[in-house]
């Protein structure tokens, strides 16, 4: 039913493109230089405000809408995240470890260029952590707080 | 005395041990001093060094939380390509070789059980073509209350010419699916003749009676479609419904009541959760095969408009025998064929030919062209069975007094039975021609136990006279598997006497039977 040669999922294969691994970087520039024309923002502000963007976006994009827009072998990624969708499931693959490494970076480069005080610094590690539990392989296909309770298959 | 121990720790060693550890701490100190080269020597250190420095903030902890940050990173860095669900199983060489061996493959036919050999046994074998009446091989006559030959149009003369005059123009099969070759003049005819006898809009002719609804169900139900299923189908449709990998839900067998209550369900979990728009079907036989009762169509359209669903009606066993015409179910009703959007029927009982059709509106017939299954990937209707289908609708048109006797005879095969032996249950509708004799009051041990006293009356009858058959199912692939019953299909082809007589040779062995097993 799943044979991964079957069927090319145009929903989930751009994520593999170098040019869309590049994107991301881009963004997060974008983001943070953006952030931090804010006139009168400290830059701990900007790098929460980053951060949080960041890990906000891709996680809707990546962990909380489901299915394709159009229809495919019987709508047969309904009821499937983005990330259960690349690669056909599989975890461990380049695109899914580059995916992974980079909110990490950035929170990690983030620390470095702050002085986080107790709850600015827990805010962004929180948003860091619910991206990368989403991220796990044993995550695969698992809803939690009923977000898309209704997963059969 | 100058020492790296120090003056303290000096006088209390020797000189042995003093060199000694004066040479381990020369060690170490080059040791370090070697390594913090070799680090400075790697290009990006300094940052490196400057950046746990300045991230460190005289906070063990958060260093300690990084860390294990770049450890996870790591470690996810190192995972290995898999699928979730894959069975990693790795097998060396010596132990695949070692299940080779032990292998013993199964035998391609398993000796038959005992009962498995008994029921072979127990299949009696005609001399001769099938009819109302048959030959079996010991050469005595007997009335066959086995085959759905409704109308008794079996092995009519002027069918048979028909057919062979077809077969003498086309030859025995067609060239190919009907996309391919495999259509010509009288599949044409057959799906227009159909199509005008049931009052709709056009027909498909398909090749075989139990793949039509197993194959015109998924032509429309896909995966994440909501149907709505009788939960007494036959096997035709539950196969049907498998195939579709729509969202299933059953009702009660003929209850609108549950019906309604599995519709308002699914309306309001919709809403609430605010599933998108899907493709819905309401699922049900015209004349239930395995119940014998027939199911209340005004209200189930009336349901169906009022919760906007499509309505798929399996006709296999309404067709020739329900309505004035014998149109089936609409006809019973006096609804017209058009109010319902799907309806799927075999030639091969009533209309004593083979195949199946599907009709509905234009649309719905062209989707199939191309989206049904048995339509695309089968070869078409052998010519002189779509000729023989023909002719039978021309048959059911042409006697509306076998309608009458069919019906007739239905009443008086279930009253007699009832007349004649107390213990008997007869299923279905007073005039349903399927009549399904279950035994009451008696306490079998399992179902085994009850099959195999219906089939002692079975060969009880059989000795008397009278074919018929117990209803055999896929016992574990049926859905809901019907109570164990003998199925009697009555026809148009016997008169009341021979109907009588049939009925009372069926209840004495009823009778003989139980009073055998008290």
């Amino acid at each position: 039913m799943d044979n991964p040669s079957s069927t090319i999922n145009p929903n989930s294969t751009w994520v593999n493109l170098r040019g869309s691994w590049l994107t991301n970087i881009l963004i997060m520039v974008l983001l943070r230089l953006g952030m931090a024309i804010v006139p009168g923002i400290s830059s701990e502000a900007s790098w929460t405000l980053t951060n949080l963007v960041y890990n906000a976006s891709t996680f809707v994009m990546f962990h909380w809408v489901t299915g394709i827009p159009f229809d495919l072998n019987q709508n047969e990624y309904e009821g499937l995240t983005l990330w259960e969708q690349i690669d056909n499931g599989e975890q461990f693959t380049p695109t899914k470890k580059y995916l992974t490494a980079l909110p990490i970076i950035l929170f990690l480069l983030s620390t470095h260029y702050t002085h986080y005080d107790f709850p600015t610094f827990m805010i962004n590690l929180a948003s860091l952590l619910v991206v990368l539990v989403a991220k796990l392989p044993s995550m695969h296909k698992v809803r939690i707080f009923g977000i898309n309770k209704g997963y059969t298959d | 005395m100058a020492s790296t121990l120090g003056t303290y720790a000096a006088p209390l060693v020797n000189d042995a041990a003093r060199d000694l550890a004066d040479s381990i701490i020369i060690a170490v100190n080059t040791t370090f001093t070697v390594a913090s080269r070799v680090y400075s020597s790697i290009p990006g250190s300094r940052i490196f060094a400057k950046y746990v420095k300045a991230s460190y903030q005289n906070d063990p902890y958060r260093t300690l939380l990084e860390i294990c940050l770049v450890i996870f990173m790591i470690w996810y860095f190192g995972g290995k390509k898999h699928k979730p669900g894959d069975d990693e199983l790795q097998l060396t060489e010596k132990e695949i070789q070692e299940l080779i061996d032990e292998w013993e493959p199964e035998p391609l036919v398993p000796p038959l059980t005992e009962a498995q050999r008994t029921e072979l046994d127990k299949i009696p074998v005609i001399s001769g073509s099938s009819g109302s009446k048959l030959k079996l091989v010991d050469g005595r006559e007997r009335i066959n209350l086995a085959s759905f030959n409704f109308l008794g149009a079996l092995n009519n003369e002027s069918t048979k010419d028909k057919a062979i005059e077809a077969l003498r123009k086309y030859g025995v099969g067609s060239c190919g699916p009907c996309g391919f070759y495999g259509t010509i003049d009288v599949h044409i005819e057959l799906e227009q003749e159909i199509a005008k006898f049931i009052g709709a809009d056009a027909a498909i002719v398909y090749s075989q009676g139990f793949s039509t609804i197993a194959s015109v169900i998924p032509a429309f139900a896909k995966r994440g479609d909501i149907i709505v299923a009788d939960a007494g189908v036959s096997f035709a449709v539950q196969k049907g419904l498998q195939i579709s990998r729509s969202t299933v839900k059953y009702f009660k067998h003929n209850d609108m009541e549950d019906l309604e209550k599995v519709l308002e369900g699914i309306q309001r979990d919709q809403i609430e959760k605010k599933k998108p728009l899907t493709r819905r079907f309401i699922v049900a036989e015209g004349l239930y095969a395995n119940h014998g009762d027939i199911c209340p169509l005004p209200k189930l359209l009336e349901l169906k408009n009022k919760y906007k669903y499509r309505l798929i009606l399996e006709e296999s066993f309404s067709l020739g025998v329900l309505g004035t015409r014998g149109a089936g179910v609409c006809d019973h009703f006096g609804v017209s064929g058009k109010e319902v959007d799907i309806i799927a029927a075999t030639f091969s009982n009533a209309l004593s030919s083979s195949g199946g059709f599907c009709c509905g509106s234009k649309e719905i017939v062209e989707h199939q062209r191309l989206g049904g299954q048995a339509y695309v990937f089968s070869a078409s209707l052998p010519a002189m069975l779509a000729v023989a289908a023909v002719e039978g609708i021309k048959y059911a048109e042409s006697h509306p007094e076998a309608l009458a006797r069919l019906r007739e005879n239905a009443v008086v095969m279930r009253s007699t039975l009832l007349k004649n032996v107390q213990q008997v249950q007869c299923g279905g509708v007073e005039d349903s021609p399927v009549v399904h004799l279950r035994l009451r009051d008696h306490r079998f041990r399992n179902r085994e136990d009850e099959e195999q006293a219906l089939q002692e009356v079975v060969d009880e009858a059989l000795r008397n006279g009278v074919l018929i058959t117990r209803a055999k199912y896929v016992n574990d692939q049926e859905l809901f598997l019907p109570p164990p019953s003998i199925r009697i299909a009555v026809t148009a082809g016997h008169s009341r006497k021979e109907v009588e007589k049939a009925a009372a040779i069926i209840a004495t062995a009823v009778k003989k039977v139980l009073k055998g097993r008290k």
